[in-house]
């Protein structure tokens, strides 16, 4: 059953002609993990913006088409109660913290504030959410006093708390550094485990690999391609039309010119994958 | 370094477990009290049976005192004496510099002047020593302020540090550049443009962003918000609070007949 | 109603994500100036930002927060203040709204407006709760007006409407210039974008009137003040 269902979308920004996005149709499943893949300008953050309910309510602009997230249409409802439904989280962690709170934990309960719930379990919310994410050890520190990686695990944490049925990540690593990253994935791990629907925002493909169900592929505002990881990041038409591709996937791609990488294997897009492959594994 | 932009100091006593708004009420009281009394040593004695007990009470002594000469002495000390040389007021001059003079009569104003001064800047520190911010805007909500406005009290007390980082960066950068802060008259408006522009461009561009996440996490949600914190108020509280106001009501009463 | 859903218009989320920023760049410019020692305050220059872009209501609020937070952690000097700031961001608003921030001369007539503005309201407080004297450098210009015999209320005035133009047109005009380096699209995310629309006349012309207001204006003052000195 599709938990979220965009249908023909299309959106133009206030003030400009070409539109960003052109008749995307995309349903995602409950429980789903759906990566969007796309170069610079693609429209990635378009997209999880109007997912998110910002276009078109934050943003105005044009937006045609039919955008529904559990049985809700977009264009008839109201920001502040799409984004009960709708989590967002994006690239700037600093950017993210509301600064209204001097604790870890009061950051992380200031939704639930805002949306009425009563004291008790809001204590109780915030500690199951900090021991889901393992940020517990970060809940008396002050929000401004963490590292980049620490302030966008708590920013998760902080939408996660309000239960959200789908979670929007629009690049969540990109101003991470590598110990950063590792922090946040391993987050976004949990919640794939939990059962979370997602939709992601990604340029590291090998991590990609590692959580989604389904990539899809992204250019001037169009799907390109869409299916399972292994089969869209490995494809040729994406290293055709200027997607990052992994590494592993070049070098094998290479390697199979020259008969050194197996043939009835799909080409690798993780380390292991490559290495499994290329060291004769079966 | 800029830390904490914040008075704050976290300890058990008498006045950190009175309830924010009626520390609020206590201070608005000393300070009407002692504008608003006809009596000409009202501020001197309500800063020795007011101020310095409460510096007791709330078992801040120290980083009152401490605050008080380093920051509030000098500050109402330049007060009085730019009163004392230059209010017309008085003939006779009992003190000659230059050409200035005191006056009797400026002198007792100035010191008047200064003192209420002193007793209403104690009063703020006193409360801003035992009163956490979080817990001081969690009350007032409560109590019907908008929570807007505890957003952007709390949010700007915590960002100005940042920004204030920011700008040190920015002139450090600036300066290694060949900005020159201390020439001429010109010069250093010239250095406006290039340290103003990053800073002020750099902060603007990350509000749509910081709009966006605070959206996202319920701002304008119309439903009733709750708070996480609890903040006790007593009858004690209560009681603080009518006799505070009983004493304005008082003050500005005796003004008017006496 | 109207009034209502006029304040209203000003705040939205971002109105009061701006405030928080408009409060630190207040500031920050206060501490950068005297790092400068430039004979300016320009520490209304994010009211006067908040008020161009989402209105008086918005501006007022910026200005009335901003005074009191600075009187409580930084100075608490300024905390008599506060309708000061309050009446800047106020009327910096209504002239947004009536058009003056679109062209580099009628950003000029915009600050002394609010100079204006400043100095009329900050003569009650200063006359009625320090006598006239204040702690600032100011202070000396009414000191010397009170020996020439003027009312408390004059000399303040007076001091006040020689001190303020300078620092108000320059924090207008650089208000001004901030707004104009921002991309429309930024702009069109805030409660008044409308405010400033910048008038397409050539810009040079526009800075030669500006110049020219400028010079007009300092005659006035001339004027005004040996009118003061010899009455």
């Amino acid at each position: 059953m599709a938990i979220v269902k965009l249908q023909n979308v299309t959106y133009k920004y206030p003030l400009t002609d070409t539109p960003v996005l052109s008749n995307i149709n995309l349903d995602v499943k409950e429980g789903e993990f759906v990566a969007i893949v796309g170069p610079n300008g693609a429209g990635k953050s378009t997209l999880c913006y109007t997912l998110a309910g910002f276009i078109p309510h934050f943003f105005k602009g044009e937006l045609e088409g039919r955008v529904e997230v559990a049985g809700v249409e977009l264009k008839s409802s109201a920001l502040n109660e799409w984004v009960r439904n709708v989590g967002l989280a994006f690239q700037n962690p600093f950017n993210q913290i509301s600064g209204a709170k001097y604790t870890v934990f009061e950051e992380i309960a200031f939704g639930l504030e805002n949306q009425g719930v009563p004291r008790e379990e809001m204590n109780q919310r915030v500690e199951e959410a900090l021991t889901m994410t393992g940020i517990r050890d970060l809940a008396d520190r002050s929000p401004y006093s963490l590292s980049g990686g620490q302030q966008q695990r708590v920013a998760l944490t902080s939408i996660l708390v309000m239960r959200p049925k789908v979670l929007v990540l629009d690049e969540p690593t990109s101003q991470m550094d590598p110990i950063g990253t590792r922090e946040v994935f391993a987050v976004i791990r949990r919640m794939a485990e939990d059962g979370m629907t997602v939709i992601m925002a990604e340029h590291k493909v090998e991590w990609i690999a590692e959580f989604a169900d389904r990539v899809v592929a992204l250019k001037d505002g169009k799907i390109l391609l869409q299916g399972p990881p292994s089969d869209v990041l490995t494809s040729r038409l994406l290293s055709e039309n200027g997607f990052g591709i992994s590494r592993y996937t070049s070098a094998a791609r290479e390697s199979l010119k020259m008969n050194l990488w197996p043939k009835h294997l799909h080409l690798p897009i993780t380390l292991q994958e490559a290495v499994d492959g290329f060291g004769g594994k079966k | 370094m800029h830390e904490r932009l914040s008075f704050y100091v976290k300890r058990d006593s008498f006045l950190h477990r009175l309830n924010p708004l009626t520390k609020l009420t206590l201070v608005f009281g000393l300070v009407f009290v002692a504008f608003f009394s006809p009596w000409y040593w009202t501020p001197q004695t309500i800063f020795l049976i007011a101020i310095i007990p409460l510096s007791f009470l709330g078992r801040v002594y120290r980083e009152y005192f401490g605050a008080a000469f380093r920051l509030i002495l000098p500050a109402t000390g330049f007060l009085f004496l730019m009163q004392a040389f230059f209010q017309p007021i008085g003939t006779v001059a009992i003190f000659k510099f230059w050409f200035l003079d005191i006056t009797a009569e400026s002198l007792a104003f100035a010191f008047a002047n200064a003192s209420r001064i002193f007793v209403m800047v104690s009063s703020f520190t006193l409360l801003l020593l035992t009163t956490h911010p979080s817990d001081l805007m969690s009350d007032l909500t409560r109590r019907g302020l908008p929570s807007q406005f505890a957003y952007v009290i709390i949010s700007t007390i915590q960002i100005i540090p940042q920004m204030q980082a920011k700008a040190q960066t920015i002139i450090a950068a600036q300066r290694s550049r060949g900005l020159d802060t201390q020439g001429s008259y010109l010069k250093r408006i010239g250095a406006l443009v290039p340290l103003v522009g990053p800073l002020v461009f750099g902060s603007l561009v990350e509000v749509e962003e910081r709009a966006i996440a605070i959206e996202a996490r319920g701002f304008t949600s119309t439903r009733v918000k709750t708070s996480l914190r609890e903040i006790p108020d007593t009858g004690l509280d209560k009681t603080i609070r009518w006799f505070f106001i009983l004493l304005v009501i008082a003050a500005i009463a005796a003004r008017i007949w006496l | 109603m109207k009034l209502f859903d006029s304040i209203k218009k000003d705040f939205s989320t971002i109105t009061w994500v701006l405030m928080v920023v408009a409060i630190a760049i207040n500031v920050v410019m206060g501490e950068i100036v005297v790092l400068l020692k430039l004979p300016i305050y320009l520490d209304s220059i994010g009211t006067v930002l908040v008020a161009i872009t989402c209105g008086p209501w918005a501006g007022a609020l910026t200005g009335a927060l901003s005074n009191t937070i600075w009187g409580l952690l930084i100075d608490p000097n300024a905390l008599p203040w506060w309708p000061v700031a309050m009446f800047i961001g106020f009327v910096a608003g209504w002239c947004a709204i009536g058009g003056l921030f679109k062209s580099w001369w009628k950003v000029v007539i915009a600050g002394f407006l609010i100079a204006l503005t400043a100095a009329t309201v900050s003569t009650p407080i200063a006359v009625y709760i320090y006598g006239g004297i204040t702690a600032s450098g100011s202070s000396f210009i009414t000191a010397y007006l009170l020996q020439t015999g003027q009312g408390v209320l004059q000399a303040v005035f007076s001091t006040n409407f020689l001190v303020e133009p300078v620092d108000k047109i320059s924090t207008s005009l650089l208000a001004f210039a901030i707004v104009q380096g921002l991309s429309g699209r930024f702009l069109a995310r805030f409660p008044r974008p409308e405010n400033v629309e910048v008038d397409k006349t050539a810009g040079r012309t526009q800075v030669l009137i500006a110049i020219g207001i400028v010079i007009v204006l300092v005659l006035i003052a001339a004027f005004v003040l040996t009118n003061i000195l010899t009455k």
